[in-house]
Parts: structure tokens; C-alpha cells; sequence
């Protein structure tokens, strides 16, 4: 291959060819996207969440569009972690990237027995603790807002994933998104991936009530993007820097200008969720826009990260 | 990196808009060119599936074109990509043209009447699975509601080109005359003859029109149009299989009636998505579990759009 320049990005110990990703719940468990992109291109891929026992999810409907953006309460909706190493962890083995496993429970017991069977199988690299979803009764973003918590939650987890990378997932509805991240990071998080959905709600002013049956959902997409960028910095500063802990940057990311915004801004590498819905080529495209820019730039994805003058 | 054998089945395509065309008040037909490879991965498509349009990057109209209940919603900046069905389809040489019949209903649809011919858009698909047809049919009934009629246009092209031992029969119903989402006037004579519309008329295919108000055809629902027809007619219910699309009310009716009697049953449904691939899990169907008591969610996407009505878990 003749590339301009090298898109390749240490994170977290893991070598990868470049910083994009495919954002949890957005890309299936390991094939879906099969038909539009070769998934080994990206930088890596994380798995929707997968809960001990399978989930059907909530009742429709589930999503509705808002401007520039979406709320989305599919409520976990997924086959279980026994169905999950059964059926997908064989099609996670073909793929080439590193592969982590969005993990949701609700109970700590379960995140950790949830955890130590992934961790088991060699061909996942690593771990997204999902402590801040929005759409579910119990758990969750309930783990997620509480700093200790949420430090007891990423240490036991970490006791159980051994070698394995374990990436938290933060929430961003928090008065002090560095609280929790240095939670997670005092737990022994090797990572953190900031910022899953906004709680929020749209209202159907001709029923009077929620467009969604559960009510509220998270918020995604364009519209998040600006504050997400605005988190992400702040976690670079306030914690993940001195910490030497690496970001995976997410929230609204549409394009490889938004991309490298948040690169920029703190990042080592990005997630791509909502775009994919749009354009399930996204990260693809992303990457290559992230490629010509660097080649403009004469800059390397390391040069980038965190590089915001101020 | 080993050579991909398996061919895509489905695919992001840039389609050449061909006609745009307005058909009623508030209803259009969109004329698509597919050619190259999204002719070949489109060649096999059924009637029934569907595909993604992406209209964010498409103009809205003049303010003052556009309906007063439409104007709020239709200036919101929206970013997900449309479902529709194929209510024409035909493979030429070398390229694929179809139609979609829309209705002007929201932000979307009220960017997709800027749409002009040389105009491209992006396209998803084939999408989902579309009607299929059971062995020892002799009678199919389309029955539609409003602009669920769109899929059955092209079903009934389907039918007629491909299943010389069925005989399809089309019901169409809506609120009013205005809401029939049909180019012909509906005169009296074609209706007295059986034939009301003009879209079916031309696969020489028999049709009713029902209106809620009466102001065409039969006053009432199409349900209760399709249900005196088989009182009248007495179909041998093995021997047919009814067909629908239309507003989830209708389709609840028709799942009722065709559950209890035993009728062979297709109902494309209709579920807020948003990928349209099967990854975003927006569309979710009730449908039954193993279980008897058991309610499972399916895909509308993936899984559908098309069900066959004994496998939804309907709400009496």
C-alpha cells in the first residue's frame, strides 16, 4: 500500500493501523456492516452492550428524530453473553482489529461475571464498561453518576478482565464529568471512552406525551457534538493527561473534521455511532479524511492528540 | 487480505432522479435511474422491500409552498436517512427504473418535492424482505390505506407478470377523495365496472375505493369494503392471501379478521427507523415468542418490513 502518512496510534497498549472506531450500538456485534465496509479497516470496533442474560429491550417506539440529532431507548436489547460467545465471538476471531465488548448489567455481580467470561476469549482485546446508559431502569447510568461507584464498579471489573484493556464509558450527565473520570482512572481503568447519549426527552404535543415509550432516551448525533468536544478536553486536562490514559473521543462525529476536532482536543482515538446510521460507510470515509489532513498537516495521529493551543 | 467472493446483497447507491411528479394534493411519484453496480445489486428486488433516502442535503421549498401544518416541523435539520418502497420497478438494459409514491408529510418529504430530474441522491438498499407468495394461492387481495398503497402497486405488477394463477383483487381506502394517493380521476364508469383505479386498471386488475366520508366509493372503511367483498364472493380461504399496507389501525383490523378466519396474511409494517440496517434497533415489531404467552421484538428493518400476521402479537 502507498499512504501518505501513518495513521497508526498506541491505545491503551494496543497497536492501532489508525484512531477510528465504530461506536457501540451502532455497528452490531461483529458482521453487520459486512455488506458496506471492510470492517478490518477501521481502527477497531466495539460491540453493542452484551448483559449475562439476553434482553428483549423496550417496547416501540424507540428512536425519534430530533434536530440534528436523535434520542434513541432501545433498552439493551441483545442475546446474552452465552449466546454472544456461542454465535459472534467466531466471527470476532476472523477480524483483524482490536475488538472490545461493550459490557451493561445491573448489579455489580453481573458486570464482573459478564466480564470474566469475555475476558476468557482471546480474540477480544479488550472491554467497554458501560456504566452510563440512559434507557434502563436499573444500572447502568446509575453506576455511572456516582463517583464511588463507579471507582468500585471499574476495580472489580478490572480485577476480573486480568491483561485485558478495560475501557469506562462515561456519562456525561454528570455536574463533573473529571469526578467520575478520575473515578474510573483511581479503579484502574486503562482507558476511558467519553461521551455516551444525553438523557433527554421530545414530546408528541398531539398526544401529550413522550415520543418514547420509555419516556426518555439519549440524545446523539451532530447536535451533542460541540459539548462532547468540550468534555473531552476537559478530561484530557483535568485527568487522563497527567494520568497517561488514553481517550476515545465520541459524540456527534459525522465527518473526519469533527474527528480531528476531537484529536485535537484530547482524543487519542474516535468513535463513530449515529453517523453510521446515516452512511454506514462513515468511518471509513472518516479515516481517509483524517488521512488527506494529516498529509496535509504533515502531522501523525500522536502530534495531534491533545495539540489544542490555547 | 483474501479477495470478498460473496457478493453485497445491498449497498450505498447514487440514484439519477428522473421525474418528480405531483399526483394530488399532497402526493408525488419520484422516478429513480439505478445503473452500474446498483443496477446489478437492485436487479433482484421485491416487491415489498424498501430503500434509504437520504434528503438532509436536499432544498426545501419557499416557505410560502409549503403546507401551514408542515411549516414547524419541515424547517427542523434532519440527518437520518427515509424509508420508502418501490410502487414501480422495472429492469432495463443496463439500468433499473423504478418509482416511489410519497406522501407530503413531514421534513423530508416536503424536501423531496424539490427533487428534479438530472437531480442524484443517495440511496440504502434493497432493504428488509419483501411479500412473498405461499404455494396453491388463487386469489390475492391487496388491501392499502392511504399511501401504503405505494408497495402494493408494484406487488401487483409482480403478481400479475410472474403468477398467471392468481387473480389479485386491490381494495384502497383513505380519509377522504383528496387522500387517495392515485393519478386518475376515479370516474364512475371505471368504478361501476370494477375497475376503479387506474393505477391497478393497467396490469388489468380489478379495484375498490373506499373514503371514511364517502366522498368516493365505498363510504367506510376498507375493511369493511374488502369484508363485504368476501361475503359476496365467498373465496375458498386456503386458496387466498391478503396483502396490506396502510396505517397501523387498518392493519390491526385486517390481523384480527384474517388470524380468525385462518386467511394467509401479509401486513408491511411501519416503524420508526433509523438505519434501516439492522444495527440501530429503533424498528422493533412485537411479534410471538416460542412461547404462547411470550412477546419477542423483531426488526421492522431486517426482520420485515413484510410479517405474516400470525407471528405479530396484535392489540385487540
Amino acid at each position: 500500500m502507498n499512504e501518505a502518512v501513518d495513521l497508526a496510534v498506541e491505545f491503551a497498549g494496543l497497536k492501532l493501523a489508525n484512531p477510528v472506531f465504530t461506536a457501540s450500538g451502532t455497528c452490531g456485534y461483529a458482521d453487520e456492516l459486512a455488506d458496506f465496509i471492510d470492517v478490518n479497516k477501521l481502527g477497531g470496533f466495539i460491540t453493542k452492550s452484551i448483559t449475562l442474560k439476553p434482553r428483549k429491550g423496550n417496547p416501540p417506539q424507540r428512536g425519534v428524530e430530533t434536530d440534528s440529532g436523535m434520542l434513541n431507548a432501545i433498552g439493551l436489547a441483545n442475546i446474552g453473553v452465552e449466546n454472544f460467545i456461542a454465535e459472534k465471538v467466531p466471527l470476532i476471531e476472523k477480524m483483524t482489529v482490536p475488538v472490545f465488548v461493550n459490557v451493561a448489567g445491573s448489579t455489580i455481580d453481573e458486570y464482573v461475571t459478564v466480564a470474566e467470561k469475555l475476558a476468557r476469549q482471546k480474540a477480544i482485546a479488550g472491554i467497554e464498561l458501560n456504566i452510563s446508559c440512559p434507557n434502563v431502569s436499573k444500572g447502568g447510568i446509575t453506576f455511572g453518576t456516582d463517583p464511588m461507584q463507579v471507582n468500585e464498579i471499574t476495580s472489580m471489573v478490572k480485577k476480573a478482565v486480568g491483561e485485558k484493556v478495560l475501557m469506562v464509558k462515561l456519562s456525561p450527565c454528570v455536574t463533573d464529568i473529571s469526578i467520575t473520570a478520575r473515578a474510573a482512572v483511581e479503579g484502574g481503568a486503562n482507558a476511558l471512552s467519553l461521551v455516551n447519549t444525553f438523557t433527554a426527552m421530545v414530546v408528541d404535543i398531539e398526544t401529550g406525551r413522550p415520543a418514547l415509550a420509555n419516556k426518555t432516551g439519549g440524545l446523539s448525533g451532530p447536535a451533542i457534538k460541540p459539548i462532547a468536544v468540550y468534555l473531552v478536553n476537559k478530561v484530557y486536562n483535568e485527568v487522563a493527561k497527567a494520568a497517561n490514559v488514553p481517550i476515545m473521543g465520541l459524540g456527534g462525529i459525522r465527518t473526519a473534521s469533527d474527528a480531528i476536532e476531537f484529536i485535537i482536543a484530547g482524543a487519542t482515538a474516535v468513535a463513530v455511532g449515529t453517523a453510521t446510521f446515516i452512511d454506514p460507510t462513515s468511518a471509513v470515509k472518516i479515516t481517509e479524511g483524517i488521512r488527506k489532513y494529516c498529509t496535509r498537516k504533515n502531522k501523525s495521529i500522536k502530534e495531534l492528540v491533545g495539540s489544542l493551543q490555547v | 487480505m483474501a479477495e470478498n467472493t460473496t457478493k453485497a446483497s445491498k449497498g450505498v447507491f447514487a440514484a439519477t432522479v428522473t421525474s418528480n411528479r405531483q399526483i394530488g394534493r399532497r402526493f408525488y411519484r419520484l422516478g429513480l435511474d439505478l445503473k452500474g453496480s446498483a443496477a446489478e445489486v437492485f436487479a433482484g428486488y421485491k416487491a415489498g422491500q424498501f430503500v434509504q433516502i437520504d434528503l438532509s442535503g436536499t432544498a426545501l421549498p419557499p416557505q410560502e409552498a409549503i403546507a401551514e401544518e408542515l411549516r414547524d416541523t419541515s424547517s427542523r435539520n434532519i440527518i437520518l436517512r427515509r424509508p420508502f418502497s418501490f410502487a414501480d420497478f422495472t429492469v432495463k438494459v443496463g439500468r433499473i427504473s423504478a418509482e416511489i409514491l410519497y406522501g407530503v408529510v413531514g421534513p423530508s418529504t416536503v424536501r423531496m418535492t424539490t427533487l428534479r430530474s438530472g437531480d442524484t441522491v443517495s440511496v440504502i438498499g434493497p432493504l428488509g424482505n419483501g411479500f412473498w407468495v405461499p404455494e396453491g394461492k388463487k386469489l390475492a387481495m391487496l388491501i392499502s390505506g392511504g399511501i401504503g398503497t405505494g408497495p402494493l402497486l408494484y406487488l401487483a405488477k409482480s403478481l400479475t407478470n410472474n403468477y398467471a394463477g392468481i387473480e389479485p383483487i386491490a381494495f384502497a381506502g383513505a380519509k377522504t377523495k383528496e387522500d387517495l394517493p392515485f393519478e386518475g380521476k376515479l370516474d364512475r364508469i371505471a368504478q361501476d365496472l370494477g375497475f376503479s383505479v387506474g393505477e391497478y386498471a393497467r396490469y388489468g386488475i380489478r379495484s375498490q375505493v373506499a373514503t371514511d366520508d364517502g366522498s368516493v366509493g365505498f363510504a367506510g372503511l376498507v375493511t369493511d369494503c374488502m369484508a363485504e367483498w368476501i361475503r359476496q364472493n365467498n373465496p375458498n380461504p386456503r386458496e387466498m392471501i391478503i396483502y396490506s399496507c396502510g396505517p397501523l389501525a387498518m392493519l390491526e383490523r385486517i390481523a384480527k379478521v384474517t388470524t380468525e378466519r385462518n386467511i394467509d396474511c401479509q401486513l408491511s409494517m411501519e416503524e420508526m427507523m433509523a438505519c434501516g440496517i439492522g444495527v440501530c434497533q429503533c424498528c422493533a415489531v412485537a411479534c410471538k415468542g416460542a412461547n404462547p404467552n411470550e412477546t419477542i421484538y423483531k426488526l421492522c428493518c431486517k426482520d420485515g418490513p413484510v410479517f405474516d400476521a400470525k407471528d405479530l402479537v396484535i392489540n385487540s
